[in-house]
């Protein structure tokens, strides 16, 4: 009795440990951008206890509940970024092809003030990936940017498990021509895939048939008892992903490897997945729809390495108007900073609605991600995680002036510190430290290959 | 170095070797009137203590000095302490590889080379020509946990009576247990292997868990059963079977809050016992490491303090100088700045207070800093030499659970102490002799 109570005891407190503060507010008269349904004008949202609980017209705020008055101002969910390294101790454990057993949950450095500038920008939850030094990288966290939580506190609770794969030029710089392994071609990419995928069944298999082989010899020790066959984290986390509890998140560019990486998946059974950067994913729409497949692009950046140069700013459009998921993602602590403007040049160049616009950094991501049942749209029961805009998202004019989560205020435009440093190291002087407020410039920090160890570090960085 | 008494102290236990009976027959030493503070803070004056055999035999006011004994007259100036202890130090440790080969496949290094070598021990690998032991010496220091430098599991810790320069052949016990950190691979940039990052090690930890308990099953079913193959035995995973059943702890060097958290994780999965080393951010967990009963041999290597800081306190003294202008911005950083940096100095305050139970490890620090360290915990970091004392002595020897025979000066205790020119925390306080299981040296 004693060893339960101290069990329960143990287990409130760890749960105490990971519960969320959640906050409330009464959003009045704004213009909601609900992502899901029609834009609503002079409507009051209402989240209490971090839920969205009311849209509507003349919403009475319940008491102690604070008002905020969002006349001629927009509301609009936080904006999800399904491609982040903002805040992690390291992105890549580059040291082998294969890695699946790393996971950026153990890399979050939830101390970082980028989370802050983040949320300055309207953005709520990110998915934090591993690196594309690897063929199969480590596994990915969905973090919602609690700033000042711990690591447990800025988990997305509920968020599905995910994990890194890369294609193309970088495993094959990095291990191929960086160590002299395998691979070395984007043909020895496609049989590190195959080949860990069997390895990884035929361990299943064996180990399987040890532990009912070791159940039954421990309880009757009859006969000779089986040779041991040690848990392997790697094939373990490989067997998630042929089983579908891991979705994949496939670092890509070119279309043929795009092709492959769907026949290998069709081939394992593997259904629930989406390719990161797809510059070239515009030229197989149809057959990225038809397998259910997903997309997270850049707005228009290309050419930084030779299998980027085959690349188009309508690629987000012809992606959506040929029915694929797709979002637009920053992969860099600036860019994440204004996704509005980058969804924007959808708009601009493609043609794309605005409302699918601003679906691919909310909504989409969300899908991608598998947190749509929560965020990316502003809808009864979901989390408050939401931003005010003075003006329309889309605008280039427009700024941030509120940034919610879980109904918590974390970024108020009209109380913004200059120094938000959470986490300070006492030997940074003045002088030295005090471009604590300088944004990371030329995408080249916190992007896909940062910790790898490559050939051309100049010239390529994603 | 080498002192008549040391020489006469060894050469009786070399004859005498450790039969009790026999023991009896060794020369008696003592030292008398002396100032005896012991390790709760409490202090004796005109004091004396009497040890044999490297046990102590007698320690009070009225003390019979036998008459066999070799006295030592401290003539009521010096002050005795119970030998400090450095819960785990690095002293005396081959140093690491300078240079590593690039390998063939950086992602399946051997053990070695992924930083996995729990089978090492220091008292097969000390140098005992490392002059940081005469240091530690002259620093109050007579008794020591001492490690292996590597990475992630770097060998095991065992405890050892410190002399100048035989201190391998003063092993104490058994093995008490193995040092872990996060450390990733070594190799560095161009040689380095798997795991080169925190999460990476997290894996290999797990992964060279499960791979020794799949052997010590193997093991265990082949000692009954030689009819099936035989395992592949190994040094390094065998190391680790007393961290997979919990008969040894892991003294654990991790600083940071949130790497305290990863190492609280693995303590979930795996189940061993945990020794938090250095521990600079422990503070902010103390309630959990206080839950869970993991101790901390905490850290003074503290940050300097900032420069203005030291500055305005100099000049605290010489007033007449202009106060130096800033801008508000710089006043809000440097605000900042310090309070960082004192939640950094009163670590060990605050964990004290908050009911952990912490000792002492050097882990790192190098011994001609020591002292100037010390000054700054004490000033800054508001522990009170009483609390230092125990923190050094018994509660140490509390926390690598050695403290029926070391931490304090009572009658059947091991006989390591220190004699000090004055209070031994006080500035410029110099350590006249030390006494290392009953072996006296001098300086």
């Amino acid at each position: 009795m004693k060893k339960i109570l101290t069990l329960f005891v143990l287990m409130v407190a760890v749960v105490g440990v990971k519960a969320q503060e959640t906050g409330s507010v009464l959003i009045q008269n704004a213009t909601v951008i609900t992502i899901t349904g029609e834009d609503l004008e002079n409507t009051d949202v209402l989240i209490r206890d971090g839920k969205i609980t009311e849209i509507g017209q003349n919403l009475s705020a319940p008491r102690r509940v604070p008002k905020v008055d969002a006349t001629g101002k927009f509301v609009m969910p936080g904006i999800i970024d399904a491609h982040s390294h903002l805040n992690t101790v390291s992105t890549n454990e580059s040291r082998n092809p294969v890695t699946a057993e790393v996971t950026m949950e153990e890399s979050v450095n939830p101390n970082s003030v980028s989370i802050y500038r983040a949320i300055a920008g309207g953005v709520t939850s990110i998915h934090l990936m591993h690196g594309s030094a690897n063929v199969i990288g480590g596994q990915n966290e969905t973090l919602k940017l609690r700033y000042g939580a711990n690591v447990d506190g800025m988990r997305f609770e509920g968020a599905p498990r995910t994990i890194k794969f890369a294609l193309g030029e970088n495993p094959t710089r990095v291990h191929g021509q960086g160590n002299g392994v395998q691979p070395r071609t984007r043909m020895g990419v496609e049989q590190v895939i195959r080949g860990h995928f069997d390895a990884a069944l035929n361990y299943k298999k064996n180990r399987e048939e040890y532990l009912a082989a070791k159940a039954k010899w421990d309880s009757d020790k009859k006969g000779t008892p089986p040779v041991p066959v040690a848990q392997n984290l790697r094939f373990d986390v490989l067997n998630d992903i042929i089983e579908g509890n891991i979705w994949v998140h496939c670092h890509s560019y070119r279309a043929d490897e795009i092709l492959m990486l769907m026949r290998v998946f069709n081939d394992y059974g593997i259904k629930n997945y989406t390719f990161q950067h797809a510059n070239e994913a515009f030229k197989v729409a149809p057959e990225l729809a038809k397998n259910g497949a997903r997309t997270s692009v850049f707005s228009d950046w290309w050419a930084y390495k030779f299998e980027v140069y085959y690349s188009t700013a309508y690629n987000a459009s012809i992606l959506n108007a040929n029915g694929v998921v797709n979002s637009i993602n920053s992969d860099d602590s600036e860019l994440i900073r204004h996704l509005n403007h980058e969804a924007a040049k959808t708009v601009r160049y493609g043609n794309t609605s605005v409302h699918d616009a601003l679906k691919m950094i909310t909504i989409n991501p969300a899908i991608q991600i598998g947190v749509d049942d929560k965020v990316g749209s502003i809808e009864v029961g979901k989390d408050g995680d939401v931003a005010i805009w003075s003006g329309h998202p889309l605008s280039i004019y427009s700024k941030v002036e509120q940034t919610y989560i879980d109904g918590k205020k974390y970024f108020d435009l009209a109380e913004d510190p200059v120094d938000m440093r959470i986490s300070i190291d006492p030997t940074d002087d003045f002088d030295s430290a005090a471009n604590f407020e300088a944004f990371h410039s030329g995408r080249q920090n916190d992007a896909c290959l940062e910790g790898a160890f490559i050939l051309n570090t100049e010239t390529i960085q994603q | 170095m080498r002192h008549l008494f040391r020489v006469l102290a060894a050469l009786v236990i070399f004859v005498y070797g450790s039969s009790v009976i026999r023991a009896q027959e060794a020369p008696a030493y003592a030292i008398t009137n002396v100032t005896i503070h012991h390790s709760d803070g409490s202090e004796s004056k005109s004091s004396s203590i009497v040890w044999r055999d490297g046990v102590i035999e007698a320690v009070g006011k009225r003390v019979t000095i036998p008459f066999d004994a070799f006295t030592i007259d401290g003539g009521d100036s010096l002050h005795l302490y119970p030998g400090l202890i450095d819960g785990l130090a690095t002293w005396g440790s081959p140093a690491p590889p300078r240079e590593y080969k690039p390998l063939p496949e950086p992602g399946n290094p051997p053990y070695d080379r992924s930083g996995v070598q729990p089978e090492r021990k220091p008292s097969v690998l000390l140098e005992s020509d490392d002059k940081e032991f005469e240091a530690a010496m002259k620093a109050g220091f007579t008794t020591a946990v001492l490690g292996v430098e590597g990475n992630m599991l770097p060998g095991q810790v065992e405890t050892f009576f410190i002399s100048p320069e035989e201190t391998k052949t003063g092993l104490y016990g058994e093995v008490l247990g193995l040092e872990g950190s996060f450390e990733t691979a070594p190799g560095g940039w161009s040689s380095g292997a798997y795991p080169g990052t925190l999460m990476g090690v997290m894996a290999k930890f797990r992964q060279t868990m499960y791979e020794a308990q799949a052997l010590q099953t193997h093991i265990q079913y082949h000692s009954t059963n030689p009819e099936m193959p035989a395992p592949n035995r190994s040094e390094v995973l065998e190391a680790l079977f007393p961290l997979i059943n919990n008969t040894k702890p892991l003294y654990f060097k991790v600083d940071s809050k949130e790497n305290i958290d990863l190492l609280l994780k693995l303590q979930d999965e795996f189940g061993f016992d945990a020794v938090i080393v250095s521990g600079k951010e422990a503070h902010a967990r103390a309630g959990v490491l206080k839950q869970r009963g993991i101790p901390v041999l905490a850290s003074i290597d503290t940050d300097d303090a900032p420069k203005w800081y030291t500055d305005q306190k100099k000049k605290k003294k010489d007033d007449d100088s202009k106060e130096e202008e800033i801008t508000d911005e710089e006043k809000q950083y440097r605000e900042k700045q310090l309070e960082a940096w004192k939640e950094e100095v009163t670590n060990i305050k605050s964990l004290i207070e908050n009911g952990v139970k912490v000792g002492y490890s050097s882990h790192g620090l190098a011994l001609k800093d020591f002292a100037k360290k010390l000054e700054v915990i004490m000033d800054e970091g508001e522990l009170e030499e009483d609390d230092l004392l125990a923190l050094m002595t018994i509660n140490t020897a509390e926390i690598i659970g050695l403290n029926g025979v070391f931490g304090s000066l009572e009658k059947g205790k091991n006989a390591s102490f220190t004699l000090v020119n004055k209070p031994i925390f006080e500035k410029k306080a110099s350590v006249v002799k030390s006494v290392s299981n009953g072996t006296i040296y001098e300086f």
